[in-house]
């Protein structure tokens, strides 16, 4: 049996992974219906909502169809066994579904609150689309990203209805802190799953307040200088 | 350059919410500005020279290099152009000290050959923003603001400078100094500017020629000098702050007045005007209200006011709104618009060729 320790460990592994996956596809997409418009636009970006409102077993379902033997990601259509089921990797892969659009909707705001205006201004100082966003979007909205982030990393902390669906609830190899205090609580162990609840609640609290502490000063500073 | 040469060549019919912006422009003023009242079209006009407008018809050349032909697809993005860019709300970046926001077009400067600490130090020194240097940006006055955001344009090496209502966020006092840094600017220099602006006398000041714009259209393009004293013009510029702007040499300063001196090849004409700062030599540049001058046809006496000059009447005009003359004092000074009533006007019998004696009090000149 793993220890709590390992189990902590493990999750908080997972949930940085999760953020590391969900970051660069999220900013863009987050950039993109910040300030693109486009046909499809409501659409895309009710999609990407839909997993914030959908009962987490119920991602977790469509994730494991898309990845079971005959599914879209499966070994019969791809021809190649990807080895995601009742591994780590499915782990990661529910907490970035579960992640993904609370990353999106928290970055989505922090680049609409930067003016457009400064974007042009870059580009009257000669800056390409590119380097405008690099130079000027990105670092005024950048305590936005890092608060969408964190949300993302406590989402992943607390995933459990998709991840135990793929994932499992394996001890040691797919077990994540909030399946080890389901199996705990079941179990009647109540001092590991108070533990478990005082870890929860610790790393819940930091994560929440440092987010709201950057979204309160990303809104001071991103407006521009007029 | 030649001075001759066309600096600008524009085409451009664009769609707005209440009406089109057709603009046929053909020029070479090195300072051109660009009035009307708010809403006509003169920030779209500017942004779509500036290149951060796409969606119009038509084409834009400047100095003989083409930015935008929609025949053939041209289109390029301000990055391309090598504008320098004053938003009327600055648009500072707010993640950069002033030194950052000057340095932010560094790179373009660089890239096209400019001597970018040269120019750099240059800008400091005029814009006198040495003391600024280390400061957050959220942390400026509206004066301070406008000079790092015309300083930061100039930085980054830019062939074409455009302003937009460089002064309207600025109260009078502060106003006249930031116009007094436009001058320097102007002077030192030597970039091509395109201002945009609805208050006439800082077109006065600054411009070689000047467009009007009603609702997307041009409807008189004239010299700074006459075309608000134009009949067709001057109740619209009246009510946008027309005042006769005139510049002279100091020449004398007293306790709370000065002496200065206009330039005229005949007889010289000294104005006695409120202290300003500046030492003997100075130009110093002056305004004073159509509504504030008195005509007298005999030279009064007994009179408070300290400047009473001769001149002579060019033309007596009626608008829907108001009567006028127009009074010259000297050639190579601008003619000087007094309104009057129509009373005055018959009492008087003032025609165009009378000798008259302009009369105001020194508190009427604003520097």
């Amino acid at each position: 049996m793993p220890t709590i320790y390992e189990t902590i460990f493990a999750t908080l592994l997972w949930a940085t992974m999760t953020c590391l996956v969900v970051a660069v596809p999220g900013t863009a997409l987050a950039y993109l219906l910040a300030r693109r418009s486009f046909f499809g636009k409501g659409i895309l970006s009710t999609i990407t909502t839909l997993p914030l409102v959908l009962p987490p077993t119920a991602v977790g379902y469509l994730l494991l169809r898309l990845f079971a033997n005959d599914g879209l990601l499966g070994v019969n259509v791809l021809g190649i066994d990807l080895n995601i089921l009742l591994t780590w990797k499915a782990v990661v892969i529910a907490c970035s579904a579960m992640s993904f659009p609370l990353f999106v909707r928290t970055a989505r705001v922090a680049f609409e609150e930067v003016n457009p205006r400064l974007e042009d201004m870059g580009r009257s100082l000669g800056f390409g689309a590119c380097r405008a966003f690099a130079s000027i979007t990105l670092p005024l909205a950048s305590r936005g990203l890092v608060a969408a982030a964190l949300l993302a990393f406590t989402r992943a902390l607390g995933e459990f209805g998709a991840t135990v669906i793929i994932a499992g609830n394996i001890p040691g190899q797919t077990q994540t802190l909030a399946s080890a205090l389901f199996s705990a609580q079941q179990s009647g162990n109540e001092s590991v799953a108070n533990n478990l609840l005082l870890v929860a609640l610790g790393v819940g609290f930091v994560t929440v307040y440092a987010t709201e502490h950057l979204t309160r000063k990303s809104q001071k500073t991103k407006g521009g200088s007029r | 350059m030649s001075e001759n040469s066309n600096l600008f060549d524009l085409s451009l019919r664009l769609p707005l919410d209440r009406f089109e912006l057709n603009i046929e422009y053909t020029g070479s003023a090195r300072m051109l500005g660009v009035f009307g009242v708010s809403g006509s079209g003169k920030t779209t006009l500017l942004e779509y020279i500036a290149g951060l407008r796409k969606g119009g018809r038509g084409c834009l050349s400047f100095s003989g290099e083409s930015w935008e032909n929609s025949k053939e697809g041209l289109f390029l993005w301000a990055d391309k152009r090598r504008i320098g860019y004053v938003p009327q709300d600055h648009w500072l970046f707010p993640h950069r000290s002033v030194r950052g926001n000057l340095e932010m077009g560094k790179r373009r400067a660089l890239e096209v050959g400019v001597d970018f600490e040269a120019i750099f130090e240059r800008v400091v020194e005029v814009l006198e923003l040495q003391s600024t240097f280390d400061s957050r940006v959220d942390r400026l006055s509206g004066g301070e603001r406008q000079r790092v955001a015309l300083g930061r344009a100039l930085c980054s090496g830019p062939q074409l400078l455009l302003l937009d209502e460089p002064l309207a966020s600025l109260d009078r006092t502060l106003r006249r100094r930031i116009l007094r840094f436009l001058i320097r600017v102007r002077d030192t220099f030597d970039i091509p500017m395109v201002i945009v602006s609805h208050n006439p006398m800082e077109l006065q000041v600054l411009c070689d020629e000047i467009l009007v714009l009603e609702e997307g259209r041009i409807v008189e393009r004239g010299s700074p000098e006459e075309i608000f004293r134009r009949k067709s013009m001057f109740d619209t510029a009246k009510e946008q702050g027309f005042e006769n702007v005139f510049s002279g040499i100091l020449v004398e300063s007293l306790d709370r007045t000065i002496t200065l001196e206009l330039e005229h090849e005949g007889q010289p004409v000294r104005l006695r005007v409120p202290k300003v700062e500046g030492s003997v030599g100075d130009r110093v540049i002056a305004s004073l209200a159509s509504d504030d001058i008195l005509i007298a046809t005999e030279k009064p006496t007994g009179l408070s006011a300290r400047n009473c000059i001769p001149a002579r009447i060019e033309g007596v005009e009626e608008t829907e709104l108001r009567q006028f003359a127009i009074a010259s004092i000297g050639e190579a000074i601008p003619q000087f618009v007094v309104e009057l009533t129509q009373d005055a006007i018959d009492e008087l019998s003032l025609k165009p060729g009378i000798d008259v004696y302009l009369v105001f009090k020194t508190n009427a000149v604003k520097v």
